[in-house]
């Protein structure tokens, strides 16, 4: 079995006067998509804010590669690699959908025109819109515009905070359309959801958070089912 | 008469411009006004008024200055801001005003009571052009603002550092998520800010003598020109400039000389009262 890619460890983690995470440990291999599950507020972005930077944790330790990650900030692991498309999305409002996706590759240096044009083939119904602002578009729309933006910094390990959140039922199966291509590609991948359907659909392990802490493992390919799950989340 | 005011109000304009556009520079990159940015202004003059009494020429003491301030605006922000950044914006609007009181201060200390002047590098004169007459002062105002002004808008338009600039613009999470280094470019913002401001400083003590007190005066002109405007825009600031430098000379010959120095309250307050967006804003209010 691959050595894991990423590595993290009795991670804990809060804001002022509320601790949030409680000692949790993940592992990610080369190539494998980790679906995180949770009810609201188990601490599913918490823990991917961890990842990305944006939350400093307490505790803990981030093995990525040969790095010590946790603490970092997020342009540090950026450059390593690690790059997350936020629940918020955040885009670039005022910016077009081809503004946004450049802007994806600002650090990067050298030509990017082949893997704008690659990106944008992922996603047919924005090339059309490549010079529309972003805060035009649909919900949809937008979140394909987070998922090209990431995809743009050519992410070794990409995180992805609810990717179908608030989508139409049609947008969502787009979304998991994506997301399955990606991993046909080789795209490792850590995944908020609350859409079970589409995490089992493409996850290699299942992590149920309950109150900051992993409550259950799981692997789809190995018979977990989704009541069982589904259970784990809320009940 | 009128094309007299109005050259006269360009040129006192074009410096507000500077003044309000590295304002709003500071303000839109890290949504905090700087109470301090005229004593920055101040203090860029006193350095270029130091490195030019070393016997360095013009074009060498300037830069220096610029340069100085440059620093003193990123260590401002990386020392004193950033660990306050996520609080109340009081807390920041106040550490601001304590870091130009405290500029005031040093040169109150050195410099208190005297009347200094930049002396020009270039002879003062002036020609007249049909019945208007153009001091090489206007000139040189306005053409050393014209350039920078360029120079800006190229960088803005047509660099990587200015995409990287307007992201952070629009949003600082996004910026993040896209790699960019969100505090080294607070820090920057904060030095380019101060540079700019002290270019202002600098091209005013040329023209008025330079006293520690001068920050005050160019703070309020700032502040104006930026409420006109339109707070926040940066099209906003350099046309609220030129307009209030204009409105200035014309109430003042028009209605009464006591305008030249209460123009810049007047509009402030107008304009917060009839219409707080001002031009070109977008925001109907700030809050500091
Ligand atoms: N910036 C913040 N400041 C303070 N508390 C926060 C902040 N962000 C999240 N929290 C709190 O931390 C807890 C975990 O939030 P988190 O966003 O990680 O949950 P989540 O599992 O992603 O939930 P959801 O499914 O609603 O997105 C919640 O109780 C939330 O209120
Ligand atoms: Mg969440």
């Amino acid at each position: 079995m691959a050595e894991a890619m990423l590595r993290a460890s009795g991670l804990t983690a809060g804001y002022p006067g509320r601790r949030v995470l409680f000692g949790v440990d993940l592992e990610v291999r080369t190539g494998e998509v980790v679906a995180l599950l949770g009810a609201n507020g188990s601490g599913k972005s918490t823990l991917l804010n961890v990842l990305s930077g944006f939350v400093r944790p307490t505790g803990g330790s981030i093995r990525f590669g040969r790095a010590e990650l946790a603490g970092a900030p997020p342009h540090r692991i950026f450059r390593h690699g690690i790059v997350q498309v936020s629940q918020a999305r955040d885009l670039f409002p005022e910016m077009t959908t081809e503004e946004n996706l450049r802007l994806g590759a600002i650090v990067r240096k050298g030509p990017i025109e082949r893997l704008e044009a690659k990106v944008l083939a992922r996603f047919p119904s924005l090339a059309e819109k490549r010079r529309h602002p972003v805060a035009l578009l649909s919900g949809g729309e937008q979140q394909m515009v987070a998922i090209g933006r990431a995809l743009m910094a050519r992410p070794r390990l990409l995180l992805l905070d609810e990717p179908s959140g608030g989508l139409a039922p049609r947008l969502v199966r787009a979304i998991a359309a994506i997301i399955g291509a990606l991993k046909a590609e080789g795209v490792t991948m850590v995944i908020v959801e609350q859409n079970i359907t589409l995490a089992l659909a493409v996850a290699d392990h299942v992590l149920v958070l309950r109150d900051g802490r992993v409550a259950e493992r799981h692997e789809p390919g190995n018979g977990a089912d989704a009541e069982k799950i589904v259970r784990a989340i809320y009940l | 008469m009128l094309p007299q005011l109005l050259v006269s109000g360009v040129a006192n304009g074009m410096l507000y411009a500077l003044i309000a556009l590295s304002m709003t520079l500071v303000y839109r990159a890290t949504t905090v006004l700087n109470f301090g940015h005229g004593d920055m202004a101040m203090a860029g003059a006193y350095a270029g008024l130091v490195f030019l009494g070393f016997g360095l020429p013009f074009v060498v003491a300037v830069p220096l200055a610029l340069l100085l301030l440059f620093v003193l605006g990123f260590l401002v922000q990386r020392f004193l801001l950033r660990r306050i950044m996520q609080g109340p914006h009081l807390a920041l609007a106040t550490m601001a005003l304590a870091v130009g009181y405290a500029l005031r201060g040093v040169a109150r200390l050195r410099w208190g009571n005297q009347v200094l002047n930049l002396p020009r590098p270039y002879p003062a004169g002036a020609f007249s052009i049909g019945s208007v007459v153009i001091t090489t002062d206007a000139v040189v105002m306005c053409g050393s603002v014209l350039v920078l002004l360029g120079v800006l808008l190229l960088l803005f338009r047509a660099s990587p550092l200015g995409r990287t600039i307007r992201a952070v613009f629009q949003t600082e999470r996004g910026a993040a998520l896209v790699g960019i280094n969100v505090p080294l470019l607070h820090g920057m913002m904060w030095g380019a800010g101060a540079a700019l401001g002290a270019a202002g400083g600098i091209l005013l003590a040329m023209v008025v003598p330079l006293t520690p007190d001068m920050g005050e005066w160019v703070l309020v002109r700032g502040f104006a020109a930026m409420t006109l405007g339109g707070f926040g825009s940066l099209p906003g600031a350099v046309v609220g400039g030129v307009l209030l430098g204009v409105a200035e000379e014309v109430l003042g010959f028009y209605l009464n000389t006591v305008f030249i120095n209460i123009t810049a309250y007047v509009v402030t307050i107008l304009v917060l009262m009839v219409r707080p967006r001002g031009l070109f804003g977008r925001r109907a209010l700030i809050r500091v």
